[in-house]
């Protein structure tokens, strides 16, 4: 952005052209535009139009003053700065939920003028006076208040910026060339909050306890956001401190919010005109005005997400870390995007894993424990190997070259899970085309990191979540997700095979006999990784027969007219699969099958429909079994960092278990309905006349009600289970 | 420029003020200073990188002039608020008056030379 021109410029004069340019305008024709060639109307559209109330903040209305109407010196009640701390608040957390700075805290007139130049002079926070009496104590607590926001806003802006997020979609990081106390050290408007917290718990008549305990838990709440965020310290601290100050700002907000009732709004204070000074060609934008109570219920979840998200850095081993991610983020409501953005700063930044962990530590261990335990590939002493044909040097060198080529895309994948759900899938679909291109690369190491048939998984999951898919092509979409499942699951056995051989191998090297164990730490690496292998098993396993099942019943629901196609006057099955499978049409391994072999494979049109809800009542009630299994597992089996992780990750084996048992309620009814339509038909001697395959038209004759529950209504969002009832 | 001038007049004249910086003043005090970029007989004016000015409020004059007294001078200096606002089109119904800026130097006329300029500001 260019410096504002110097409108006093001795050497510049201006010259009133008004008469001649009118004039001349005059002569032109209709139409006619006089413009320098490099302009083009196109960028004259995206031009703001001026005292357009659209488009032109600055334009005023008819005997609107040009003058700040607001003095922010006027003496204030204490009741009415609570008033204003707690709009304050609101707009805070409007800011966290991807609204502008502009419609947000720029429209308070206290945060505009302590961004004014020359409020920002290092005296500013020295010049406490030193006799503080209730006049001059409210307006201390106030300001203070504000550059405690003011500061955390700009690490906040910071931090996100360092990091991958959607602007404008996720959060918007402009600041409209204001100044946020950049280079105001924290420690200074820590220090000013620590003042006006002293002095506001000196002993003073003046006001109650009440409105005087409000004020503390508010100032507390601004020293206590600068520490939370002060990332630098936290990611190499595994103590408990880290959380101290987000626990104690989820007491505060507590606090906050029962002291809410004391405060007197000064709507005043608060403008959109102040966006008429803002460097924006943004036309003037209504303020975002968030409740009290949902500001509230935002600010709780930040808070304890905040604590929460710290779990991280306790790392125990990849798969945890995984599990960690995925569970963290399939949270709903999702984590604010600052959260999941600290989330990506405590994983990676600087290329320190979690603050204590090189890349390659994180990469060998990952190998080591998904399919090469005590592999010799991750002996350090044979880097220092120089004789190229020594075989210790061709693995450390291998290994190298390994670790260069997945680095990138092993992290791309955390850095994507980090996203919001939407994206998670767009740029999943991207990333397990980049995978392939690696595999065919990588192959020789046996280690495959059997991230893509999983990620091809989770892009089919998440369209289920996010609502991709209609329901009559549910049916397609379910197989699809067996047929991925059920090859990894093809795959894990491969990998525990060899782990197998590789154990037997490990005895006989080190010459154990066949009661004997193995030396504990070998023995313990092996069992990590066959519990590792057991896991992911039960996880394919299951995906694979609760897909399988509903695949079936949702099939059986088509063929009986329950679930009907829309009309589609244009779309055809095949341009649908098309569609469909476009991000796995790209990956050469697993091939894709031909929408014929694929509508063969889902529709099975000459097995009966009572075949096909028995085979589903099978599939449904192994996936049961797998998942009443999960449920009991401890922490460490579930590779879980902790007791919150492991009780997330219990609770969503939980609501697939829900949705197990509801699905094969949903087949039994549907078996029981179909069982009476036909002993109807056999009443009626029309036996002969029953299509075992089932029609359409069969779904009046059922006399059953289908609902599909809508996103965030079912058990599970990736198990979309239909509910079926008999009509009266 | 007195007399109307021809239409190819007319259009040599505006071609010869494209690219020079416009100041051009709104009905409702503003001012506007950009690039000049394109005009039509409806006098609209499309200006590039244009900073809005507005003139000093009157409490801002108020604490000027307060100033100025302290100090003894003739002269009250208060400054304008200015905002990047970039393209811009400026209605021709809304324009008041429309300045374009000259290097002083390459003013020969003795009267142009002793113009005060009006906006007396620092920045």
């Amino acid at each position: 952005m260019p410096p504002p021109p110097n409108i006093s410029h001795p050497g510049i004069m201006a010259i009133d052209i008004t008469d001649q340019f009118t004039s001349a305008v005059g002569a032109l024709s209709a139409g006619e535009l006089v413009k320098d060639e490099h302009f083009t109307l196109f960028e004259s559209v995206s031009g703001l139009e001026i005292m357009d109330r659209k488009m032109d903040s600055g334009a005023l209305d008819e005997g609107e003053s040009l003058d700040e109407e607001y003095d922010v010196t006027r003496s204030l009640l204490p009741e009415e700065i609570i008033g204003i701390l707690d709009q304050l608040l609101c707009l805070e957390m409007a800011w966290h939920l991807g609204y502008p700075l502009s419609q947000t805290l720029l429209t308070s007139v206290y945060i505009d003028a302590l961004m004014k130049p020359g409020f920002l002079d290092a005296d500013d926070f020295t010049s406490i006076p030193s006799d503080l009496s209730m006049e001059a104590l409210l307006p201390l607590v106030l300001r203070a208040y504000c550059y405690g926001l003011i500061k955390s806003c700009f690490i906040v802006n910071e931090c996100m910026k360092e990091e991958l997020y959607y602007e404008e979609e996720d959060f918007v990081t402009n600041t409209y060339e204001r100044n946020f106390l950049g280079d105001t050290p924290v420690l200074a408007v820590k220090g000013l909050l620590q003042t006006a917290l002293t002095e506001l718990r000196a002993p003073r008549e003046d006001f109650s306890q009440e409105i005087r305990a409000a004020l503390e838990s508010r100032i507390e709440l601004r020293i206590a956001f600068l520490d939370a965020i002060d990332l630098s310290t936290i990611r190499n601290d595994t103590s408990e401190l880290p959380k101290l100050p987000w626990k104690r700002m989820r007491h505060l907000i507590d606090a906050i919010e029962k002291q809410h009732a004391l405060g007197k709004p000064v709507p005043e204070a608060f403008s959109t005109k102040l966006q008429r000074r803002l460097a924006s060609t943004m036309p003037p934008r209504p303020m975002v005005s968030l409740s009290f109570d949902e500001c509230i219920t935002h600010f709780k979840r930040f808070f304890q997400n905040g604590n929460e998200v710290l779990d991280v850095l306790q790392y125990t081993g990849p798969h945890s870390l995984l599990n960690f991610v995925l569970m963290f983020q399939a949270q709903k409501p999702q984590p604010l995007v600052f959260i999941r953005t600290v989330l990506q700063n405590l994983l990676f930044k600087d290329m320190v894993v979690l603050g204590r962990f090189s890349v390659r530590q994180l990469l060998d261990h990952d190998v080591s424990l998904n399919v090469l335990p005590c592999g010799p590939h991750f002996d350090r002493s044979f880097d220092d190997v120089e004789v190229m044909t020594d075989p210790r040097h061709k693995l450390a060198s291998g290994m190298e070259v390994f670790r260069h080529r997945v680095a990138d895309q092993y992290f791309d994948l955390l850095r994507i899970l980090c996203q919001n759900r939407c994206r998670v899938r767009r740029t999943l679909c991207h990333h397990i085309r980049e995978w392939d291109a690696l595999e065919a690369d990588v192959g020789e190491i046996e280690g495959h990191l059997q991230a893509p048939l999983h990620e091809m998984e989770w892009i089919v999951q998440l369209g289920f979540e996010l609502r991709v898919y209609q329901p009559d092509e549910f049916a397609g979409m379910y197989h699809y997700l067996k047929r991925l499942a059920a090859l990894r699951a093809r795959q894990i056995e491969q990998v525990k095979q060899t782990t197998t051989r590789r154990e037997e191998r490990a005895r006989r090297h080190l010459n154990v006999q066949k009661d004997d164990s193995l030396p504990l730490d070998i023995a313990h690496e092996f069992s990590q990784s066959k519990q590792c292998q057991r896991m992911t098993m039960i996880d394919a396993a299951c995906t694979w027969e609760f897909s399988d099942g509903l695949s079936l019943l949702y099939m059986a629901l088509l063929r009986l007219g329950l679930v009907k196609p829309p009309p589609r006057p244009y779309g055809t099955g095949a341009l649908r699969y098309e569609l469909r499978m476009r991000p796995f049409a790209r990956v050469p391994d697993p091939p894709l099958p031909t929408y014929e072999e694929f509508r063969q494979e889902v529709e099975l049109s000459d097995v009966p429909v009572v075949d096909v809800l028995h085979i589903a009542e099978g599939a449904v009630g192994a996936a049961r079994k797998g998942l009443e299994a999960c449920v009991r597992l401890d922490q460490d089996q579930s590779f879980a960092i902790n007791a919150t992780a492991h009780s997330r990750w219990v609770s969503n084996a939980k609501d697939c278990l829900r949705a197990t048992i509801a699905t094969s309620v949903a087949i039994s009814t549907l078996k029981h309905a179909y069982d009476r339509m036909i002993e109807r038909f056999r009443d009626e001697g029309k036996e002969g006349e029953v299509d075992k395959c089932g029609k359409p038209e069969y779904a009046d004759l059922l006399n059953l009600k289908i609902e599909i529950p809508e996103p965030g209504d079912g058990y599970h969002d990736w198990w979309i289970v239909p509910k079926l009832t008999r009509l009266k | 420029m007195n007399e109307a001038p021809t239409k190819a007049e007319a259009e040599a004249y505006i071609k010869s003020l494209i690219n020079k910086t416009l100041r051009v003043h709104a009905t409702d005090g503003r001012m506007f200073i950009g690039t000049f970029k394109c005009t039509d007989t409806d006098r609209n004016i499309v200006l590039s990188l244009t900073y809005e000015y507005r003139q000093p409020s009157q409490q801002k004059l108020a604490e000027a002039a307060a100033i100025a007294m302290s100090e003894n001078s003739q002269t009250v200096k208060a400054d304008m608020a200015s905002r990047y606002l970039g393209l811009i089109v400026i209605p021709g119904e809304h324009i008041v008056k429309i300045e374009v800026e000259e290097f002083a130097s390459q003013i020969k006329s003795r009267s142009i030379w002793e113009r005060r300029d009006i906006y007396s500001s620092t920045r």
